[in-house]
């Protein structure tokens, strides 16, 4: 049977667009205004787009959660604030210092980089991490700028493995030609071009042990797929690589996840967006990607009704409830991108079957089972969610 | 059974100097540093009354010389008017003789037994005669050795000299050899005393030279020279019996009715009649046999229904016109009994509030000086309230004066003042003490009162200061004393209620100030990394700013604490 191929590489519409002096120019120009408001007698300011659940919508149109336009303006006179503008000025000149020099910092480095007693007082410029992440998440809103983009990084989670070769600085290499554990995704991926893309799609894996499993079955190659393994909650790396695989190279992005509220979060995660980083929406999120598992039909089609596990917490029939697994189904039941037929089926099915199943439960029929056939039957038949 | 001529062998008159040494506590002779601090107060305050009636600034230097263990001379010399040569027996010598004593007048002592008492004091201690130098500003001065017969109660002079005075000295000054006394620089002492006495007389110039040589000045810090006291006359609702009855022997008024309407205050041709009345009716009401009759008529009369209740007797116009008789009669006439009827009818009526001329009081702006002067607080107020009344008829009237910060430690003082003069034993009976205790510090921003730099004075002036004892460190715990002693410490709280709370808000501001400051630098730093522009100079641009909006801010504050 000739393999009629649903999943297709698409034309890029994203093109890479890494520019330090853009973060630069930035810098000196917010720098500059606080300069000339305090040689002209005014209280100098920022303004910072407002975080939180109240300053976040859902963009039908785009399909991903945007940041509204609240501001709050962060003023130097003023004893509530003068403190943070004090620690976003640090952080400023020291993105500066790191963007020109071209230095790589994470963020615990920043935090005591940026770290001392002020002298005359018994206080530190910033007490602890939890001061100077904020301020840099700050200013990604206000500068309009990735946080990878001022070259702060986070812990790196999440690997890939597929025929793509990478440049990142001065080394290029094809993650299939790395062993088994394929190629670490790096805190921050803004400056790494594609220099070759031989894969159809990218199929994004929520644990390790899923990924790992479908490489050693030598999946990617027959399939001629990219793995990426997010390990949990994709990591703003991973997320920005499928948005950039997706927009500049084309691929299309298929997640695979337990069936379980938290696995649907991670694929909501990564199309539309989070709310704690829905300013950078546009560059990390990808409405376009489907999910392909684990779903509710699973379940029966496979006949895994005795690997499934229990919901956690209390059913919304019950008294007490709904709490635990069924608060959090209840919940993503009433998000915007949720509201399609397909999706209040399953989410449906799972509170009334009041069960869960993971990813490694399809071992319950073979090793080879997921990636001979349940992968590629759904996958090439299209059997995907949207 | 002994016969009575064998127990009258031991009878005897008791001589002044005994009934002296029995009585010292009486006199404030009591304990080694109190003695000693009363001998200074007696020379100390005949000094600032002769100063004040004579109008002239006081200046007094007292000195302490240890002599040997529990030995002293003390000496206090003034600038005042001078003794005339045959007055200095007088003054020195007799015991209660005075210019004051026999008369309603508001005076720092009050029985007259005041410096002569010292003299005795020196001279049973130490058997030494007192050395009195004095001149009235004419071309001698006299220096005497002044002693006293304690049989006669009379002055001796043992020794006298007259020197040349060429260059005008006036004034007095007084040498007494005193033993079983101590000199320490405690709250009984000295020196506690002269500052006292030196914060209550701003007019005063005081200085001590203590026993180690060592030289104190509480300088002077007002011009004003408070006016002497004047006479006045007892208000009927103040007087005893006895009052009553002595004053009428010795009136020169020809009959009750003029003495009564001569010598008292509040009493006219119209309130004798009056008094008439009311004597009738408590005669009358006396012989009514039926107790709540009885009561029910005390109470009418009480509410001054004095006509009604004598119509109530039948023939009430025979008792009338009795007693009103005894206005006619010469004063010297009065029995006892008469004057027991005429108190108790003083008792019913109503007269007019007793006159206050009399007082004198510090006054508000004088307090402050000399609370200023001494303490060098931050922040000083006082309250001079007007003159009240207490047990009906006698006046008196009370200041205070609050002094915080500066150069005040913590903890609370209370400086207490009977006439001026600072009172220094039984504080905690006082009812200066209770009354500054009932207060609700927290109130005006005093949160503890125990540690905060706060002096308190108080000064209870009155004809007659309810002492608790004999010893006259104490008033009485008097209703109406306490009432207005609160109020006036209310008063004054008040006032650094509002001081310290602006201090508050400029403490704020400072702190405020302070806080855009520290981060000055640590901007300046960034801001320079950023910008390419001189650290120094975005300093000073920040700092610059800093100092115009707060200069802008105070002027605010001001503008509305004005407006307020």
């Amino acid at each position: 049977m000739p393999k009629s191929k649903v999943v297709k590489r698409e034309k890029p519409r994203e093109r890479f667009s890494y520019d330090p002096t853009r973060v630069l120019t930035k810098l000196e120009e917010y720098g500059r205004r606080v300069l000339e408001d305090i040689k002209a007698g005014k209280n100098p300011y920022f303004d910072i787009p407002m975080r939180g659940l109240n300053n976040v919508y859902f963009d039908e149109k785009r399909r991903v959660i945007r940041m509204g336009d609240k501001l709050s303006r962060r003023y130097f006179l003023n004893v509530a604030h003068a403190r943070k503008f004090m620690q976003t000025l640090l952080i400023m000149a020291y993105v500066k210092r790191l963007v020109s020099e071209g230095k790589h910092a994470s963020l615990r480095e920043a935090y005591y980089a940026n770290k001392h007693t002020i002298p005359g007082t018994k206080e530190n410029t910033f007490e602890d991490q939890r001061e100077s992440d904020p301020i840099i998440e700050d200013l990604e809103r206000m500068l309009g700028v990735l946080r990878e983009e001022m070259h702060l990084t986070a812990d790196r989670r999440g690997y890939i493995y597929g025929d793509i070769v990478i440049r990142d600085g001065e080394d290029e290499f094809n993650t299939s030609k790395l062993g088994m554990g394929g190629w670490a995704v790096p805190g921050t991926v803004e400056h790494l071009q594609f220099v070759e893309v031989n894969v159809d799609y990218a199929l994004v894996v929520e644990t390790a042990a899923m990924a790992d499993r479908l490489i050693e079955e030598k999946f990617p190659k027959k399939e001629n797929a990219l793995i990426i393994a997010t390990q949990g909650q994709a990591s703003r790396g991973v997320r920005r690589l499928i948005h950039r695989l997706h927009y500049e190279e084309g691929l299309p992005i298929i997640v695979f996840t337990d069936g379980d509220p938290y696995g649907w979060y991670i694929y909501s995660t990564i199309k539309q967006g989070s709310i704690n980083l829905a300013y950078l929406s546009d560059k990390l999120a990808t409405p376009e990607a489907k999910f392909v598992g684990m779903t509710m039909d699973d379940i029966k089609r496979y006949g895994l009704e005795n690997v499934t596990e229990k919901l956690k917490g209390i059913p919304p029939n019950k008294k007490g409830g709904p709490t635990g697994d069924y608060k959090r189904i209840l919940e993503e039941m009433e998000y915007p991108w949720f509201q399609n037929k397909e999706w209040q089926r399953q989410l449906k099915m799972a509170v009334k079957m009041g069960v869960r199943i993971e990813q490694q439960a399809l071992a319950n029929k073979s090793l080879e089972f997921v990636a001979k056939k349940y992968l590629p039957e759904k996958i090439n038949n299209g059997e995907l969610l949207p | 059974m002994a016969e009575a001529s064998q127990l009258f062998k031991e009878f005897k008159i008791q001589s002044v100097s005994e009934f002296f040494r029995r009585n010292a506590a009486m006199l404030g002779y009591t304990g080694k540093i109190r003695s000693l601090t009363t001998v200074v107060h007696e020379a100390v305050t005949n000094s600032l009354d002769a100063c004040e009636e004579a109008g002239i600034p006081p200046y007094i230097r007292v000195e302490i010389e240890e002599l040997g263990r529990e030995h002293y001379k003390v000496i206090v010399e003034d600038n005042g008017p001078g003794i005339p040569e045959k007055y200095i027996t007088h003054v020195f010598g007799k015991m209660l003789a005075g210019t004051k004593a026999h008369r309603n007048i508001q005076s720092r002592g009050q029985q007259g037994i005041g410096i002569s008492g010292a003299v005795m004091f020196a001279q049973i201690t130490s058997g030494k005669a007192t050395r009195v130098i004095t001149s009235t500003g004419g071309d001698k001065t006299i220096e005497a050795w002044v002693k006293i017969d304690v049989d006669k109660n009379e002055g001796k002079i043992v020794k006298k000299e007259k020197h040349p005075n060429p260059k005008g000295w006036r004034g007095t000054r007084i040498e007494l050899e005193v033993k079983n006394v101590r000199y320490i620089r405690s709250k009984q002492g000295v020196y506690w005393y002269l500052k006292l006495t030196a914060i209550a007389n701003p007019h005063a110039h005081i200085e001590l030279i203590e026993p180690d040589g060592k030289l104190i000045v509480f300088p002077r810090s007002s011009d004003y020279i408070p006016e002497p006291p004047v006479e006045m006359k007892p208000h009927p609702r103040g007087v005893l019996t006895d009052d009553v009855y002595r004053m009428a022997k010795k009136t020169r008024r020809n009959t009750v009715k003029r003495f009564l309407v001569g010598e008292f205050s509040r009493i006219s041709d119209k309130k004798i009649d009056e008094l008439i009345e009311y004597i009738a009716a408590l005669r009358l009401i006396k012989t009514e046999e039926d107790k709540n009759v009885q009561e029910q008529l005390y109470e009418r009369l009480m509410k001054g229904e004095v006509k009604a209740v004598l119509r109530s007797f039948r023939g009430y116009t025979k008792v009338v016109k009795q007693v009103a008789k005894i206005m006619e009669k010469p004063p010297e006439k009065l029995t006892w009994h008469e004057a027991e009827e005429i108190v108790e009818a003083f008792k019913y009526m109503k007269f007019l509030a007793p006159p206050t001329h009399g007082l004198r009081p510090i006054g508000e702006e004088n307090i402050e000086k000399g609370l200023k002067g001494i303490l060098k607080p931050e922040f000083v107020t006082a309250v001079t309230r007007s003159p009240k009344v207490y047990s009906g008829g006698i006046p008196f009237q009370v200041e205070v004066g609050l002094a915080y910060g500066g150069e005040i430690p913590g903890g609370f003082e209370l400086l207490r003042y009977a006439n001026r003069v600072p009172l220094l034993f039984d504080a905690g009976s006082c009812v200066t003490t209770l009354a500054a205790r009932s207060i609700d510090w927290k109130r005006y921003k005093v949160d503890d009162l125990d540690r905060a730099p706060v002096v308190l004075m108080i000064n209870v002036i009155s004809v007659h200061v309810p002492y608790t004892g004999t010893g006259k460190q104490s008033i009485a715990n008097v209703e109406e004393i306490q009432n207005e002693i609160r109020l006036a410490i209310m008063d004054a709280a008040r006032r650094l209620q509002t001081y310290l709370s602006g201090k508050h808000r400029k403490l704020y501001q400072v702190k405020r100030k302070k806080t855009f400051e520290k981060y000055v630098p640590e901007i300046a730093r960034a801001l320079s990394v950023l910008t390419g522009e001189e650290e120094d100079a975005v300093k000073s641009y920040f700092l610059a700013f800093i100092e115009s909006r707060f200069a802008a801010k105070e002027g605010e504050l001001n503008e509305v604490s004005e407006n307020a």
